[in-house]
């Protein structure tokens, strides 16, 4: 009998030389039903390379992957019949209408699709798409493309989804769409992994966040305990050209701090104890204090890959 | 050898790439069919009636012959290549590069073995029916009194011809996954396709040169005119079709598990 509780994606120990380069080194990731996880990293860090080789698009060179118990290996076919793709790009066939992709992309699995018609149906309107079903998928507008996309990626209702950058180049209101159609998906009880660029949105939509670095796991965990364990407590930001600048510069560098450089200002996170002694030690200082966020745990990790 | 690279040829999500090929061209059959008809009608009319005008009659096997039956069994083959041999490059290219279908295929079941084989598989029944099509049109000729052939030999030769659509399909995906982009897609034609196509006696009887009649003994097309023209106007068949369906064979084995690697470095950047 299937745990329920068992997670549907279970990757262990991925590793992905290409063109001669270690992508991916070592990363595990595992994601029950009816949660999101959101795959996060520098350009670079192997998200993509992760994610095709966990809906098959890449053998890995080692390490094993199953989905809702399926071995990617060994029992492809049925691992891949559990598993739904929303690729980066648009990839909908512009040969067929909307309903046509839809039924075109069911095709593409085995066992069929019982009672397709009722599930296009059902899938166009969950969608918002009843009224764009006969038209050409180029005549749509970005945000109807990706929401093409999704739908086309769990008509053979699949118990996994996988979400690679769904909202990248959309405005913001056809991404909060986009976000909600996420949020469907978790409240079906799918496995979703997602990988995105915008903090915000991982942070809305993730219930927990993987970061890669250098192909490497650098941190797992919640939104919370990534930046506790990665950023720090309180990120100070101050102008670094004004006259107190060179002083605290030599007061970061004595404690260890390295401080992050975003046009004129400095961004550094420091713990409590840290933050009472700066404000004791600059206190005619001009600066703001604000919790970190997911963007100071990119600049953290791009700092650490700095010389 | 890797049987399972042609065993792939027969599994279900080569058949549904196929089946989406299909499918898309039978949306158009109206204008799909104008291609097949008429291009075979203008060729024997302005080449083997016109044409062959001018160039009366000219020595085949032996005997005199009118040049518009020594061109039909030539352009049926002909047909077959031609067709193949586009399709499975510009248009899978098409596909593969602008279109994106491939990828949009390789996100289900369908793993990339099958989008090629689904390819491969209809760019040869695309050649079939433009052959079959080309059939009717030299019946209509044979009706007009204008073409006697050993009709009943047709039908037999319509397996060779999806053979050797088949082969040279894996050439036209050889290139598919080499040519850098669509720019390049003047090179295929002048490397293959006029090599092959005029060393081939598809048009004219080839001259009697001796490194050129050695040469052709390796061009399939060359065979496959041949036979079919031994087949079509002698009602007999000779080595030349067992010469066409053993190179078309030798083709496919080579050039298949070939097309598989370098198109999966092509699409996944991986070998």
């Amino acid at each position: 009998m299937p745990d329920a509780a068992a997670p549907l994606i279970e990757a262990r120990g991925l590793v992905k030389a290409l063109g001669g380069r270690r992508v991916v080194d070592g990363v595990d990731l595992s994601c029950r039903g009816g949660e999101v996880i959101g795959l996060l990293g520098p350009n670079g860090a192997g998200k993509t390379t992760s994610l095709r080789m966990c809906h098959g698009f890449l053998r890995p060179d080692a390490g094993h992957i199953r989905i809702a118990g399926h071995d990617l290996a060994t029992d492809g076919d049925a691992a891949r019949r559990a598993l739904g793709v929303c690729t980066q790009d648009d990839t909908y066939d512009s040969d067929f209408t909307v309903r046509g992709n839809l039924q075109q992309t069911a095709r593409y699995f085995r066992p069929r699709i019982g009672n397709l018609a009722a599930r296009i149906e059902e899938l166009l309107a969950q969608f918002g798409l009843t009224e764009f079903a006969g038209q050409k998928p180029e005549t749509l507008s970005g945000g109807y493309k990706r929401r093409l996309m999704i739908a086309r990626a769990v008509v053979h209702s699949p118990r996994v989804v996988f979400l690679d950058e769904p909202t990248t180049g959309l405005d913001p209101q056809a991404r909060v769409g986009v976000w909600e159609l996420v949020a469907q998906l978790r409240a079906a009880g799918l496995a979703v992994v997602l990988t995105t660029h915008y903090m915000d949105e991982a942070e809305r939509l993730s219930d927990r966040l993987v970061v890669l670095q250098g192909g490497k796991v650098r941190a797992a965990g919640t939104t919370r305990e990534l930046l506790g364990a990665v950023v720090g407590e309180h990120v100070v930001v101050m102008p670094f050209a004004g006259p107190h600048g060179e002083g605290v510069g030599l007061w970061l560098r004595t404690r260890g701090v390295r401080p992050s450089t975003v046009l004129a200002d400095w961004h550094f996170a420091l713990d409590a104890a840290g933050l009472a002694a700066f404000v004791a030690e600059f206190s005619g200082l001009r600066y703001e204090v604000r919790p970190p966020t997911l963007d100071d745990l990119f600049l953290a990790l791009a700092r650490e890959g700095q010389p | 050898m890797n049987l399972a690279v042609f065993a792939s040829a027969f599994a279900w999500q080569s058949r549904a790439v196929l089946g989406r090929h299909v499918r898309v061209h039978l949306r158009n059959w109206h204008t799909a069919m104008l291609p097949p008809v008429f291009e075979p009608l203008v060729m024997l009319l302005a080449f083997g009636v016109g044409l062959g005008r001018q160039i009366g009659d000219l020595r085949w096997a032996g005997a005199p012959l009118d040049y518009l039956p020594y061109l039909a069994p030539g352009i049926l083959a002909y047909t077959a290549f031609m067709t193949a041999f586009f399709q499975s490059l510009f248009s899978a290219f098409m596909r593969m590069r602008y279109q994106k279908a491939w990828e949009g295929q390789l996100t289900t079941q369908v793993r990339l073995e099958h989008v090629i084989w689904g390819e491969a598989l209809w760019a040869a029944t695309l050649a079939t029916a433009y052959a079959v099509a080309m059939c009717g049109v030299l019946a209509g000729f044979g009706l007009a009194g204008m073409l006697t052939l050993h009709w009943w030999w047709l039908p037999a030769a319509l397996p060779l011809l999806l053979l050797a659509a088949l082969a040279f399909s894996a050439i036209g995906l050889l290139f598919t996954a080499l040519l850098p982009s669509i720019d390049y897609m003047g090179l295929p034609f002048f490397l293959v396709i006029m090599p092959i196509g005029f060393a081939s006696s598809t048009y004219f009887p080839l001259p009697d040169v001796p490194w050129l009649q050695a040469a052709v003994q390796a061009n399939p097309l060359h065979h496959l005119s041949e036979g079919l023209r031994w087949l079509l106007l002698r009602g007999e068949p000779t080595w030349h079709l067992a010469a066409a369906a053993g190179l078309c064979a030798l083709l496919l084995l080579v050039l298949v598990p070939v097309d598989q690697r370098l198109l999966r470095r092509r699409v996944f950047g991986d070998v």
